[in-house]
């Protein structure tokens, strides 16, 4: 029994793309120094992630995956809201958040 | 070439170009502005991947509600100049640099290479139907992923108290 | 009537917690007072230093001044007001009193069954409860009355409170008179417990106890450092007889399946559980090896001399009367035992007649009057072992009944003389005492011709029957030995004698004048102990003069004699023998020290001023082996040289070479190790998220990298 439609882009062509974004996104959270560019590019990360997982959802005809992904975006939400807050405290502790002028993160 | 790979490509050239600005832009407000089209070329892509809703949630929360939230912040903090600094640990960005081709070359090769996985087709209550997925994914979310619903609204809550916390005016 | 015999030790201790606590609060009270005194005196110093001031008022409360050379006791302190000292004496002499009363009434009747019925006697046994019940072995609070055991609870309990009375009046003026009576009190409980017990594990509850008290009471003046060392010294080497009489008492388990005395009975019909002749060999050595400890025999001997630093009472209770009987009295308990191996009877004899002429030759030459009775105790313990050595452990036993009464008459004597001299203790200070304390002189005198074995006096007939028993065995040399050793027995006490109570004072004129005799609770103990030393005897007439009551009382407990035969008439000659080499010895102490000598002068050689110029010639001719004796045979030095310095020297290896090198090495070079780490590590931790970030990117590359390899 295959009731799953058959895609008419290939999905490999889907997976190379949300691959090709989660690198950019690490590349992004490795190279910036800005906190919240390289929040922002966690970010992009994480909706590369979720296109992966939306094509596998599709591909299996499953939509458990659209589950997880309406998860995922709720999550960073939450993520997003708490993230910015430490931001605006540590901003206001350090008046930067250049991460490189932030050293706390040891002993 | 049908209509849907034409939107495919246009959509996947989308997200990838405003991405790689993304990357290089060093102004934050036009970093997050160029993610804001990434993420409209990410909600095309849902949608031919027979998920209208998430790409709605993609456009309204993420693009509208996160992004929007990240540009507030750059805007209350002022981070316009800080963007500008040089890089003054040349090892690691090399570093950074290797570890990201690496892995991603690695990676991306791999998965062209593959061509398309064999992925069992599922079967049972989940099947996604060629009309309508969202009734269906409604009717997932409020029966068999319940509880991981509601304890995602309290997370939120929580998130959102804890929010508020953070950003009183200091520690003592 | 049946008294329950628990009581008999439970009344001490219960003496020892009413005197400890009562002292203690006194204590405390005292501290406290003396807080607040200081701090008025000293307004200006705040409150900062209230814990600093309560110490100093304590060690100024508990402290004894220093006082001259003397090793006697010190009325320095404070003393104590007439109320506490009451109670103390009351609650001391009172428990003590009422235990010997009520061992009396178990005692008697007891001892009239016994007579009346030498063969059927049983032993009284009284089971309070299980102590120790593990597999088969079963140890329980139980107390026992045989033969033995109220032999010795009669004189443990009738000496111990004639010397607590006495104590009333020599400790009087002492700052820690309750915590002295708390300890004899601990004391008698503890030697009660020893004697009264029904197996050996309670046995060495009491033996222990008896070891700490000694202990306890040897350092009674802490603050002196002799007295401290010699506390030590005691307890030390009573450690290495103590170790003996553990491994003993697990022989005995393993031979005999129990540690209840019923062994006693089974080694008598020879039904071992187990057992080689070298086992029961070993066993009795190492219970020899306790009762050497305890009782001062060759090699252990060295720390009674030493416990003379204690307080006089102490020295004539623990250290003569009772507690150093206690190794005498373990192997007349395992009589039975013994005789299963003949050749650590043996063993028991030669020890015994060894120490009994070495202590005796280095009682010839000692000065200080405490330490002459102190030789002449390891001496006559020696003739007790040398007696139950010999198969005669009835015989042993008198001698440890009869020596208790003599010997404390003599220590207490000894006491009263060092309190009538204001703590002078060196007899080359003294002279001339007959006259000015009547009593003390007449009881010593007594008591001296006991120990010397003049007959009709006590020790003379439990002396002559070790003799006897020595000579009928067959044991010549033993025999040879002991009356050599009988006869410096009465030189060296004839020499205390005539030194301490003949001729004239020689001190100043000003010291003769505050000679005083003794106050009554010193001089009626004396007078007892003294009639006690003449009567005695006559329990045990040899079998020539008709039954011997000691013996047959005893045979329960200790099994028969083995009859040697021996006539009448060599009986006789022995007796003739052995008094005449005694009165050898008297009459050549009383030749060579008249006791009419010049003043005494601090520091002058020893033996220079007392002796008569026939004695100065004989010590011409002996010099150098005179000066050995007079130095205790050099046994300390040789002990020094021999066991601690080696002991020390492995010590210091240990300490140097072994710990310090390789066990603070491992521990350092662990040490080292982290350290090592930590600084490399350290490196990584730059707090910087980036870092971390592409740290772990490069991990996940690295391991990608091997998944795709593999």
């Amino acid at each position: 029994m295959n009731a799953v439609e058959p895609m008419a882009v290939a999905p490999a062509a889907y997976l190379t793309v949300g691959t090709l974004l989660f690198f950019i996104g690490m590349a992004g959270a490795l190279l910036k120094r800005n906190a919240l560019s390289i929040f922002l590019s966690i970010e992009l990360m994480m909706n590369a992630a979720n296109l992966l997982l939306l094509t596998y959802a599709r591909m299996r005809g499953d939509i458990s995956g659209q589950v997880i992904v309406f998860f995922v975006i709720a999550i960073a939400a939450a993520e997003a809201s708490i993230g910015l807050a430490m931001f605006v405290a540590l901003f206001r502790a350090r008046s930067t958040v250049d991460v490189d002028k932030i050293n706390l993160l040891k002993w | 070439m049908n209509t849907e790979t034409i939107v495919f490509a246009l959509a996947s050239a989308l997200a990838i170009v405003f991405s790689l600005v993304m990357l290089f832009q060093r102004k934050p407000v036009k970093s997050v502005l160029s993610l804001v089209v990434t993420f409209f070329g990410l909600a095309i892509l849902s949608v031919l991947l027979a998920a209208p809703f998430i790409a709605a949630l993609q456009v309204i929360v993420y693009a509208g509600a996160i992004l929007v939230l990240f540009l507030f912040v750059i805007m209350l903090l002022n981070l316009e100049q800080e963007a500008a600094d040089k890089e003054t640990r040349k090892i690691h960005f090399y570093l950074g640099i290797l570890a990201v081709l690496g892995l991603g070359g690695l990676v991306t090769g791999l998965t062209l290479r593959a061509g398309n996985p064999p992925v069992p087709v599922g079967n049972g209550p989940f099947l996604i139907p060629a009309k309508d997925e969202i009734p269906l994914l409604g009717k997932v979310l409020f029966t068999d992923y319940l509880l991981a619903f509601e304890a995602l609204s309290v997370l939120l809550l929580l998130a959102a108290v804890g929010a508020l916390i953070l950003s009183k005016r200091r520690f003592e | 009537m049946n008294y329950p015999i628990w009581l008999i030790p439970a009344l001490p201790l219960l003496g020892f917690l009413l005197n400890g606590l009562a002292s203690l609060l006194y204590g405390a009270a005292q501290a406290q007072k003396r807080g607040e005194e200081w701090r008025k005196a000293h307004p200006d110093e705040g409150h900062g230093h209230d814990h600093g001031s309560h110490e100093a008022a304590h060690g100024a409360h508990d402290s004894h001044d220093a006082h001259g050379h003397d090793h006697g006791h010190h009325d320095t302190g404070p003393m104590l007001p007439w109320a506490l000292r009451l109670f103390h004496g009351v609650v001391g002499v009172g428990t003590v009193g009422l235990a010997t009363v009520l061992s009396f009434g178990i005692l008697v009747p007891y001892a009239k069954s016994v007579m009346s019925n030498v063969e059927g006697a049983r032993p009284i046994v009284e089971t309070l409860y299980h102590w120790i019940q593990v597999g088969g072995l079963s140890i329980d609070i139980a107390f026992r009355i045989d033969a033995l055991s109220a032999l010795m609870l009669s004189f443990v309990t009738f000496v111990g409170t004639l010397i607590h009375l006495y104590s009333v009046g020599y400790m009087q003026a002492e700052a820690g008179y309750g915590r002295f009576f708390a300890y004899l009190n601990l004391f008698m409980f503890s030697m009660l417990m020893l004697v009264l017990a029904n197996n050996l594990p309670m046995l060495f509850i009491g033996w222990e106890g008896v070891g700490l008290c000694s202990y306890l009471l040897i350092g009674y003046y802490y603050d002196k450092d002799f007295a401290a060392a010699a506390g030590k010294k005691a307890f030390v080497t009573n450690r290495v007889g103590d170790f003996g009489m553990v491994l003993g008492i697990f022989g005995i388990l393993a031979l005999f399946g129990t540690t209840d005395f019923s062994f006693v009975d089974m080694a008598r019909q020879q039904q071992m559980a187990s057992g080689t002749p070298l086992g029961v060999y070993a066993v009795c050595a190492l219970l020899f090896l306790g009762a050497c400890g305890k009782s001062a025999q060759v090699p252990l001997y060295v720390w009674l001399p030493d416990a003379m630093a204690g307080p006089t009472p102490v020295s004539a209770l623990i250290h003569a009367a009772t507690m150093v009987t206690a190794g005498v009295y373990l192997v007349a308990r395992c009589s039975a035992v013994f005789l299963l191996a003949p050749d650590a009877l043996t063993l028991v004899a030669w020890v015994g007649a060894g120490t009994a002429i070495l202590a005796a030759s280095i009682g010839l030459a000692q000065n200080d009057i405490k330490k002459v009775l102190a030789y002449s105790t390891v001496s006559q313990l020696g003739y007790m072992f040398l007696a139950c050595g010999v198969g005669a452990f009835a015989i042993g036993m008198f001698h440890v009944f009869t020596h208790a009464f003599f010997k404390a008459c003599l220590f207490l004597g000894s006491g009263s003389v060092i309190h009538a001299l204001h703590h002078e203790q060196d007899m080359r200070a003294m002279g001339g005492l007959a006259k000015k304390t009547p009593a003390t002189h007449l009881t010593m005198l007594v008591s001296a011709l006991a120990i010397a074995g003049i007959v009709p006096f006590a020790g003379f007939f439990s002396k002559d029957q070790i003799l006897g028993s020595a000579f009928a065995g067959g044991h010549y040399i033993l025999f040879a030995v002991g009356l050599v050793t009988a006869g410096m027995t009465a030189f060296y006490m004839f020499r205390l004698y005539r030194m301490t109570f003949s001729g004239t004072y020689r001190g100043t004129p000003e010291q003769e004048s505050h000679i005083h005799e003794s106050p009554l609770t010193m001089t009626v103990p004396l007078w007892i102990l003294g009639a006690g030393s003449v009567l005695t005897g006559f329990l045990g007439l040899p079998e020539v003069f008709g039954k011997n009551l000691m013996v047959e009382f005893l045979s329960p407990s200790v099994g028969k004699m083995h009859a040697h035969e021996v006539s009448h008439a060599t009986e006789y000659l022995l007796m003739a023998v052995s008094l005449a080499v005694a009165g050898a010895g008297i009459f050549l102490a009383f030749k060579w020290y008249t006791g009419q000598d010049a003043k005494f002068t601090p520091g002058a050689a020893p033996e220079d001023i007392i002796a008569s110029p026939a004695a100065h010639a004989f010590f011409e001719k002996t010099g150098t082996l005179g000066k050995v004796v007079a130095n205790k045979w050099n046994v300390d030095e040789g002990i020094e040289a021999l066991v601690l310095s080696p002991f020390r020297k492995i010590g210091t290896f240990l300490w140097r070479g072994f710990d310090a090198l390789f066990i603070d090495g491992l521990v350092n070079a662990s040490a080292f190790m982290v350290e090592l780490t930590g600084d490399l590590v350290r490196f990584f931790t730059t707090g910087n998220v980036r870092n971390y970030a592409l740290t772990f990117v490069l991990g996940v590359l690295g391991f990608t990298l091997y998944i795709w390899m593999r």
